[in-house]
């Protein structure tokens, strides 16, 4: 940990260093461990720290980004001389306003915890155990970050925040299945390996021996990693300002509108209890609750300072770090829960499946937010409400919009979500959906 | 800072082995959108790691704390490491018996992009961004640069000693256009993030980016009111910006050894390619030849050592369509000759990271579809020959979409544009072009390959392994190829 304190003083030598009309300074602390494990074995146990800056400079709407990784006053002094040359060699970006002023930061309080290498290590061997006692090879990963976060700006902004992450998710292998299973949580002595351990061998026995099954339209029930799977695409295309005002996104000249049906309500939540939280964005800003879609209906697309001002709209605190050329994100975005329980759901399935997660979820086109991508680590068939019999996995090609329209119901919690592939869903139900387009199947 | 990679290495206490990397990297970012610069990013960072086998296990530390505590910290992190994955320890990991190399390599360029004014960057890609925009209808248009260099000191305690200075460079293009809910995108000459080489500014100003922004403004327009894509069996015609990918997808993750033994099972997944199937398996029909080579020059996986000292090397994974040889490391080659008592290789060089703070391990060097008309496939027919030997099929270019399953079997594509081609003729324009396989089958259809002269080495700058997650660049050489009967238009809207 280097420290608010410090991070302060490292920001404010910089900013004196910058003769720019603005400056912003980025300082990004990060200590991570991981263990991997793979054949009933750890493989890569690792560990890396790193303090990163990132400075943007601002001369008569001329914007230059340079970033770095080293503190000496000669380092510095390059860093912020690289970010005033790329200034102004360039032409003014007329849209360009201002950086953020200074707004008072919602204060939220957040574990710092350091997991050691020997609870990581214990943790992979409490699935490798079960797994090997199961007769079957357990993979995964489990991993400690530890970020502080300070940003400040010649307007006077200073925002700071340090916050910790435990994730511990498996795929545990059968000859002809396999099951995924994980947990996430601010500190190592909250993951309970043993119920991820559980439920992946759980999934992997229950997936043994899989049938090959027709492709088509059936219904589905998504657990919730297959949820946030599918919802990643839309998080990015869907509600972004930058992408909505190019008329580019599925949502695009549809505010007010019934969008989705009218039991989907999205929320971003950067203070929800079982999200790692964020209260500012990475200009300082500070962030809020917001209702995306309420009851099917587009209340809101999310800002950052550039876009709200060239939109001339209030700014909802979603930037990505400068230079960014994809746009405000949600990063806390979730689905409303719903009043089902996850039995009740399976329960009213007359023919369908069950998907634990989707794989390789890949946009077809982004307006019409059609993907496509494949079923893994454990798909069943489901008749009459009942779970009869794996199945070998599916290719689909879905509509987004349409899936959303398609709700049949919805569960009544949500489950805390780590990053697999880059989604940024932290939390998700169980969902069923009517219709899901399932066009080729594999070999296992 | 070899003499630093020196120093770390000298402060570890005796182990099995040990190596250590000091890596500083610069890149260069300009992206213009609707003709104005959006991002215009200069970066650098650098760091080190130790990599320690002691009792037959690996610890890994890295940091950017080059200070004597820190590097002492590193060591004791790295060593701290080793006793806790001993806890659990069942097999002793093993290396092979890779000859210690001592060298330098630097990237052969004829202009350093780094050298090229920021000013007559930014006026080359805004140009092009403009010139894309010959109708209304275009949304948006863009431009976008990049130049990487990547310095490397590397020490193993076997006596290797190895400096290399890799660069590379990148540049493209791409118009989106609207007309009510349509919406086609156009890239040029490759879609995300153009073409990318192992070279200097010289490929930047080769792409033509301003003479063919016109054409690529249009086509995007045209395919708003092209036809959709036919569904069904087709002959089908890869452009080779799109053949590049399906080999990256459907061999060259394949054919990773690491994935193969299980060690990826837990992220991005397995491999059909198992070992029983090594030097029997019909992946291909007899004209597909795949190699690994990291010693083409230009190559976006070209280098003069792998992350563990290796040498670079050719290496045939596929030999007239039959399965030969993964890409390997040397821990993984090991436990290959335990299971395979045929195979009798040492490492053939792929171990890369994607920074100081990452773990070495196998990825893509370059992945090749070799040439037709060479090594015995037969004729190897330029484009123009091959459409003209086609009653019927489809001509796709330019990726748009992508997914495979997590063993690559099942694999998906969509490209930004196709046409028809009928009675050996290129027709029709059309839109949202998808197609479908089992990467095998799909291989083994096979039937034609166009020769050198269509040859290219694309870039693939964003190829995802690992957890935690490492991007690589890496390259893949392909010509214009036919396969026959595959599935087409599998999805419509």
């Amino acid at each position: 940990m280097v420290g608010k304190i410090k991070l302060k003083q490292i920001a404010d030598s910089v900013l004196k260093l910058s003769t720019a009309d603005q400056t912003e300074v980025i300082l990004s602390v990060s200590e991570n461990s991981l263990t991997r494990f793979a054949n009933n074995e750890i493989h890569q146990n690792m560990a890396w720290k790193d303090l990163g800056i990132s400075l943007r400079v601002v001369i008569e709407k001329k914007v230059g980004v340079s970033t770095g990784n080293k503190f000496d006053e000669k380092s510095l002094k390059e860093l912020v001389d690289r970010a005033l040359e790329l200034a102004r060699v360039q032409s003014p970006d007329p849209e360009f306003q201002s950086l953020p002023e200074p707004e008072e930061i919602p204060h939220v309080k957040d574990e710092v915890v350091f997991a050691t290498e020997e609870e990581l290590a214990a943790g992979a061997y409490t699935v490798i155990k079960k797994a090997q006692d199961a007769g079957l090879i357990a993979s995964g990963a489990y991993a400690n970050d530890v970020s502080e976060l300070a940003i400040a700006n010649s307007l006077g902004v200073f925002a700071y925040h340090a916050g910790s992450s435990c994730n511990l998710s498996t795929i545990v292998l059968g000859k002809t299945s396999s099951g995924f299973a994980a947990d996430v949580a601010r500190v190592a002595g909250d993951i309970n390996s043993e119920k991820v351990a559980e439920t992946a061998v759980s999934k992997t026995l229950e997936s043994e021996n899989p049938a090959g099954i027709e492709p088509g339209e059936y219904e589905v029930i998504l657990e919730p990693q297959a949820v946030s799977e599918m919802m990643a695409f839309f998080q990015w295309y869907g509600p972004n300002a930058r992408i909505y005002h190019e008329k580019s996104s599925c949502l695009s000249d549809q505010m007010g509108k019934q969008v989705f049906g009218k039991n989907v309500t999205l929320i971003d939540d950067p203070f929800h209890e079982l999200v790692f939280p964020m209260p500012f964005d990475f200009e300082g800003y500070p962030k809020k609750k917001l209702t995306i879609v309420e009851n099917g209906v587009l209340k809101q697309i999310v800002y950052d300072s550039y876009y709200a001002k060239k939109y001339k709209v209030e700014n909802t605190g979603h930037a990505l770090p400068a230079p960014n050329t994809l746009g405000p994100i949600p990063l806390h975005m979730y689905i409303a829960p719903g009043d089902k329980t996850r039995e009740e759901m399976i329960k009213s399935v007359k023919r369908g499946l069950l998907v634990t997660r989707l794989w390789y979820v890949r946009v077809l086109n982004p307006k019409a937010l059609n993907v496509t991508g494949m079923t893994r680590d454990g798909t069943f068939l489901i008749e009459n409400g009942k779970i009869v019999r794996p199945v070998k996995n599916l290719r689909f090609n879905q509509s987004i919009p349409k899936a959303l329209n398609n709700v049949v119901s919805i569960e009544n919690k949500l489950t805390q979500l780590a990053s697999f592939e880059g989604e940024l869903i932290g939390l998700a139900p169980t969902m069923h959906i009517s219709k899901w387009e399932f066009s080729s199947g594999t070999l296992f | 800072m070899m003499k630093f990679a020196e120093e770390i290495l000298s402060k570890i206490p005796s182990v099995t082995y040990a190596d250590v990397r000091v890596v500083d990297q610069t890149s260069e970012d300009i992206a213009t959108k609707d003709g104005v610069v959006e991002a215009l990013q200069s970066s650098e960072s650098v760091g080190y790691n130790v990599r320690i086998l002691k009792d037959g296990v690996w610890g890994f530390a890295a940091s950017h704390d080059m200070t004597p505590d820190g590097v002492d910290q590193t060591i004791k992190k790295a060593l701290a490491i080793t006793s806790a994955s001993l806890l659990h320890k069942t097999t002793d990991v093993a290396l092979d018996d890779t000859k210690p190399s001592t060298g330098s390599y630097k990237t052969p360029i004829e202009e350093d992009p780094f050298g090229v004014s920021i000013e007559e960057k930014i006026a080359l890609l805004t140009a092009a961004d403009k010139a894309q925009r010959v109708s209304d209808k275009i949304v948006v248009s863009q431009a976008n640069y990049q130049a990487n260099r990547e310095k490397k000191y590397f020490v193993a305690t076997n006596g290797s000693r190895i400096d290399q200075e890799i660069t590379w460079t990148g540049a493209g293009i791409e118009t989106s256009a609207v007309e009510g809910s349509e919406f086609q995108n156009r890239s040029y000459p490759n879609s995300f993030r153009g073409q990318n080489q192992t070279r200097g500014f010289e490929l930047v100003r080769e792409l033509n980016l301003l003479e063919n922004a016109p054409r690529i403004g249009k086509e995007a327009v045209d395919l708003l009111s092209a036809d959709i894509c036919p569904t069904g069996e087709f002959d089908l015609i890869l452009d080779g910006n799109q053949l590049a990918l399906q080999i990256h997808e459907s061999c060259g993750h394949a054919v990773e050894l690491d994935r193969v033994l299980g060690y990826e099972a837990s992220y991005a997944g397995t491999s059909f390619l198992t070992p029983e199937k090594l030097f029997n398996f019909k992946y291909g029909s007899d004209i597909v030849n795949l190699t690994a080579d990291a010693t083409i020059p230009g190559g976006l996986g070209t280098f003069g050592y792998d992350d563990e000292g290796t040498p670079a090397q050719r290496t045939y994974l596929i030999k007239e369509g039959k399965f030969q040889d993964y890409i390997t490391s040397r821990d993984t080659v090991t436990k290959l000759h335990d299971i395979n008592s045929q195979y009798n290789k040492q490492s053939n060089g792929t171990v890369r990271a994607s920074s100081w703070s990452r773990l070495p391990m196998i990825r893509m060097t370059n992945i090749n579809l070799e040439p037709g008309g060479e090594e015995g496939t037969g004729k190897g027919p330029t484009l123009a020959e091959l459409i003209a030997d086609t009653e019927y099929g489809i001509f796709m270019s330019t990726n748009r979409s992508w997914s495979i399953d997590d063993k690559r079997y099942n694999f998906q594509f969509g490209t930004e544009i196709a046409w028809e081609i009928k009675n050996g003729k290129k027709g029709r324009m059309l839109k949202n072009p998808t197609y479908q396989g089992i990467t095998p089958e799909f291989w083994n259809s096979c039937d034609a390959i166009c020769g050198r002269p269509e040859w290219t080495v694309w870039g693939t700058p964003n190829c995802g392994k690992g957890q935690p997650s490492q991007v690589m660049y890496t390259g893949h050489g392909a010509s214009p190829a036919r396969f026959k009967k595959i599935k087409v238009g599998v999805v419509k809207w």
